[in-house]
């Protein structure tokens, strides 16, 4: 009821929009005036991405086209295309992205943005990667901070940051319709629409995604999810701007594994919806302020329909508000500050028998970017925040990049993170559930720390049509916080706390080498090697080597742990991207994605080696991008049926494996 | 300005103004032709036109007036005052070219594009001339080739058939460049036409459509030059700070002085120059936008060599 209400007040607005776009003014005037008329600042320093041989870290980008290429249907996907990067499922409808391993069901360690709002949400600390209410034709681009940047955003973006940017409300024009058809229940269709104006932008967007999960009958992963997603700009003239953005997305999924009785079949609805506001404001001297606001609500209500066990429901609210100053300190001083606050509330009745604290988090940060010589670029800047739980850290960063030439720059890079606890594992305090152990945390919680250095490489030959960007480092993350068993003599009972544990060192080298080597073809390659080291922070409370009991069920799994701890990240993983324009229209891509054995920190198994290829093919019709255009794909996914496993067997039944896969898609513009 | 300063010519006038009808008008032309020969012995009168009396036009009146001689009369008025007579009038900006146009005394227009100047329909003589504002379109291509080596092909929108395009169509052919022409009107919305022309073209060139290049259009231009990562080659120093790569201009200053050139020698020979295109310019360049787009881009000295040695 309440989405038919949304979707009746759009379409209202939008008919509203559609007659008041402006008429061209077609009067003949020939003056001085096209050459003497002031403008003010459009692409100011905040607007201008810093070219990637001067961020302060390293990053991919990921674009439309790579988008399109790749041929995923979902976002999380689109990250085995970033070096480093960890991508696997829990099952059809959980993806796990983590960077640099510390992988477990949370993936807590990166900052998830879209379009500058963080979707790293409590209780849990997760990005729920299904429930960002946005399609993937409206992305304009990914761009992927490998490396810590809390610096710039803030606590949690430990080890690396994805911002993903949706395509401006301006880049819309007409209608588009995509329908998707494939084995394993693939069904999707999305339509948006946008508009736009001298004053006044926008585009909007609905669409359902479903699937059936993964092959496996022993697990009820079935779902749907429905989306839709507004985002308008109105700027009355060239100096301000207003960014309307909300959207919402609900879905119904299946969860339960088949003949376990505490894990019954049954429906979790999952929904979220966000309101975001942000006002710019540019200055004729190129200063510009710019003051974002947004709400994020997030419900997910799994009725277990067993009288014995409770409703699971957890509702999440945040309430984000930033403020942001741009300027030039000096022709060669980019400098930029800010201040924000967070409000994140949380009701989940089973998680927390007492209600959860409220976190109220403020952050205050400034950064520079200092071009000493025209070589020479120094980037410094530090973030303040406090978190709400008693912890006001510094995040700072400093950064070297030296041109050796005009193709070739160096880069230095030193920078301190944190990761904040969760409010899961600070507060817990779980209602008695037959067949899991109390989560009872002890508190105290300290953040996670990491301390990062870097040397980098980045090369952009454009007359050979090639870039390369290699860095080798080496990230300390100190206090890693695990699950700490606390028993007692009637074991199993007793409960589960989260304490500071481990100490994890990663040391390795990625590359990334893009070649187009005419205008029809090109590849992009990436490859990692790390090497993983853990050691013991604190011990568990328990960890009593001399009571058998602890012995047994404290101090061997917690030794188990850091034994396995450093198979958390592949040695080599690896991924290839070919695309390659044929005749009329006809495009081919393909990839290609290796990730060498490993266990993740949460799962008692080994995850076998990925050897998986993908393949589109794909005919247009026109431009698709433009009105009159159309396509048609075909996409194929593991087709040569290699068997590697997921994220994780299914609860020790069976290993959940990807399957072939193909569908059909089709878009038209009109 | 003190009587005892005021030239010969200037009395002579004001002493026949109340003459009218037809004897009245040769009696004038006569006067006039005896005034240039008064002139001669360097007591010219001028009278500075502004269209709008600010800005650019304030600028380069005051300019070309310190420019000139002392011994000039000279008057920089606006377009709100009463005509003075003068001996000769430089008509700054359309609006007081067209005012002047029917005047028959010796008019030099600046400030004025060529097409303006078309507009105007008086032919061009010893007695009417103007300086372009408008930069010759050689000139706006050796910058694209001077600051975009690999660019092969420019994107213009155009919403009337101008002089100005009729010149860049004949010139792009001369140095092999390709030229995408995409029209703006009713039937071809802005953002369409862009995006297509943005797809095919390395190069984004504006040319003077107000009706196109408005301060309401140029965030959405620019931030769709951006998005596909097309450099924009502006008009104006303006162009370039709002976001354009880089532009090339004539400031009011460099008009004033090759202004107060055509001048001085029209008191000798008694003939203004043909309609000319400016002799000096300038270049602005967008480093921040140059280096975001990943443009390695010559400094905007060097780009001023490199231009005028390939004119």
């Amino acid at each position: 009821m309440y989405r038919y209400l949304i979707f009746n007040r759009s379409f209202r607005l939008a008919i509203v929009l559609l007659f008041s776009a402006p008429v061209f003014a077609a009067e003949e005037v020939v003056s001085e005036q096209s050459y003497l008329q002031e403008f003010p600042v459009v692409l100011s320093a905040s607007r201008l991405a810093q070219p990637i041989s001067e961020t302060p870290n390293a990053m991919t980008v990921l674009d439309r086209a790579t988008i399109k290429a790749s041929g995923f249907r979902n976002i999380a996907d689109l990250f085995r295309l970033v070096p480093g990067m960890y991508v696997s499922n829990l099952n059809g409808y959980t993806p796990i992205v983590s960077y640099h391993g510390t992988t477990d069901n949370y993936s807590r360690r990166m900052q998830v943005l879209v379009d500058g709002r963080s979707v790293y949400l409590p209780p849990y600390s997760k990005v729920n990667w299904e429930d960002i209410p946005l399609l993937m034709d409206d992305i304009e681009r990914i761009e992927v901070i490998r490396g810590p940047s809390a610096a710039s955003h803030g606590a949690n973006s430990t080890q690396g940051v994805i911002n993903i940017i949706t395509r401006d409300a301006s880049a819309s024009d007409g209608v588009r319709a995509n329908i998707t058809q494939g084995e394993g229940g693939i069904s999707d269709v999305a339509g948006s629409f946008g508009r736009s104006g001298e004053q006044l932008d926008y585009r909007m967007s609905v669409g359902r995604r479903a699937d059936n999960g993964y092959y496996t009958p022993l697990l009820n992963d079935d779902n749907v999810t429905r989306i839709f997603n507004l985002r308008s700009n109105y700027h009355p003239n060239a100096s301000d701007s207003l960014d309307i953005q909300f959207g919402h997305s609900d879905a119904v999924r299946g969860e339960g594994v088949l003949g376990r009785s505490s894990d019954p079949f049954r429906e979790v609805a999952s929904s979220n919806d966000f309101q975001q506001l942000s006002w710019s404001h540019s200055h004729d001297s190129g200063d510009e302020f710019k003051v974002q606001y947004s709400h994020t609500n997030s419900t997910r209500i799994d009725n277990k329909l067993t009288a014995a066990y409770p409703k699971l429901e957890i509702f999440t609210q945040r309430h984000d508000i930033e403020f942001q100053h741009n300027f030039e300190l000096s022709p060669s001083n980019r400098f930029v500050w800010g201040v924000g606050f967070r409000n994140d509330a949380v009701e989940a009745a089973y998680w927390f028998t007492n209600k959860p604290p409220t976190l109220k988090q403020a952050r205050m940060f400034a950064h520079d970017e200092w071009r000493i010589t025209p070589a020479a670029i120094m980037n410094m800047g530090t973030m303040l925040e406090d978190d709400g739980m008693g912890h006001r850290n510094a995040s700072p960063r400093l950064s070297l990049n030296y041109h050796m030439t005009s193709q070739q720059t160096f880069r230095i890079s030193s920078s301190v993170a944190y990761r904040s606890p969760a409010i899961l594992e600070e507060s817990a305090n779980s209602q008695p559930y037959a067949g899991y152990r109390k989560a009872l945390s002890s508190g105290g919680l300290s953040p996670e720390k990491m301390f990062s250095k870097e040397i980098g490489y980045t090369g952009e030959f454009l007359a050979q049509g090639m870039s390369v960007d290699t860095r080798v480092y080496s990230d300390h993350l100190t206090g890693l916080i695990g699950m700490d068993s606390l028993i007692n003599a009637t074991y199993p009972t007793g409960y589960v706390s989260a304490k500071n544990l481990y100490s994890v060192h990663f040391t390795g080298w990625e590359s990334s080498l893009k070649y187009k080597w005419d205008d029809l073809s090109d590849i992009l390659f990436n490859f990692s090697r790390q090497v993983t080291s853990c050691s013991a922070y604190e011990l568990p409370t328990n960890y009593i080597p001399s009571n058998p009991l602890f012995a047994q069920h404290v101090v061997a799994p917690y030794d188990t742990l850091l034994k396995q701890c450093p198979q958390m990240t592949p040695f080599d993983s690896a991924s290839l991207l070919l695309k390659q324009q044929l005749v009329s229209g006809v495009s081919f891509s393909t990839g290609y994605y290796y990730q060498g054995e490993m266990r993740v920190l949460d799962a008692g198994s080994v995850q076998t080696p990925m050897r998986r290829v993908d393949i589109r093919i794909s005919k247009s019709f026109g431009n698709l991008e433009k009105r009159g255009g159309g396509e048609v794909a075909l996409v194929m996914q593991n087709v040569f049926q290699d068997k590697y496993s997921e994220y994780i067997n299914v609860m020790q039944l069976t290993e959940l494996l990807f399957d072939r896969r193909a569908y059909l898609t089709a878009t038209i513009h009109f | 300005m003190p009587i005892s300063q005021q030239p010969f010519i200037s009395n002579l006038f004001a002493f026949v103004r109340p003459v009218t009808g037809l004897f009245g008008k040769a009696t004038l032309v006569l006067l006039m032709v005896l005034g240039i020969s008064q002139a001669q012995a360097s007591h010219l009168s001028v009278a500075i036109v502004l269209s709008e009396s600010q800005g650019a036009y304030q600028e380069l009146g005051i300019e070309l007036k310190n420019s000139l001689p002392s011994e000039y009369s000279v008057q920089v008025i606006g377009m709100e005052s009463e005509i003075p007579v003068a001996d000769m009038y430089v008509a700054v900006g359309m609006k007081a070219a067209e005012s002047l146009a029917n005047r028959n005394h010796p008019i030099l227009n600046v400030l004025v594009p060529h097409a303006g100047f078309e507009k105007l329909q008086r032919p061009p003589s010893a007695t009417y001339s103007t300086i372009f504002m408008d930069q010759p379109a050689q000139r706006q291509l050796a910058l694209i080739n001077a600051a975009l080596p690999n660019a092969t092909s420019i994107g213009i929108l155009y919403d009337s058939s101008s002089v100005e395009l009729d010149t860049l169509r004949k010139q792009s052919k001369v140095m092999m460049f390709d030229l995408n022409e995409h029209k703006v009107d009713q039937q071809h919305p802005l953002a369409g036409a862009l995006f297509d022309l943005l797809q095919v073209s390395d190069v984004l060139l504006v040319l003077p459509e107000s009706n196109i290049y408005r301060a309401d259009t140029i965030r959405n231009i620019l931030l769709e030059t951006y998005r596909a990562k097309v450099p924009m080659v502006g008009l104006s120093a303006s162009y370039v700070r709002a976001g354009a790569l880089c532009a090339i201009y004539s400031t009011p200053k460099q008009i004033a002085y090759q202004a107060a050139e055509a001048i001085e020698n029209f008191a000798i020979t008694g003939k203004l120059p043909v309609p000319q295109h400016t002799k000096e310019f300038e270049i602005s360049v967008n480093n921040q936008v140059a280096r975001s787009l990943g443009i390695p881009i010559k400094d905007a000295v060097q780009l001023r060599v490199e231009v005028r040695r390939r004119q």
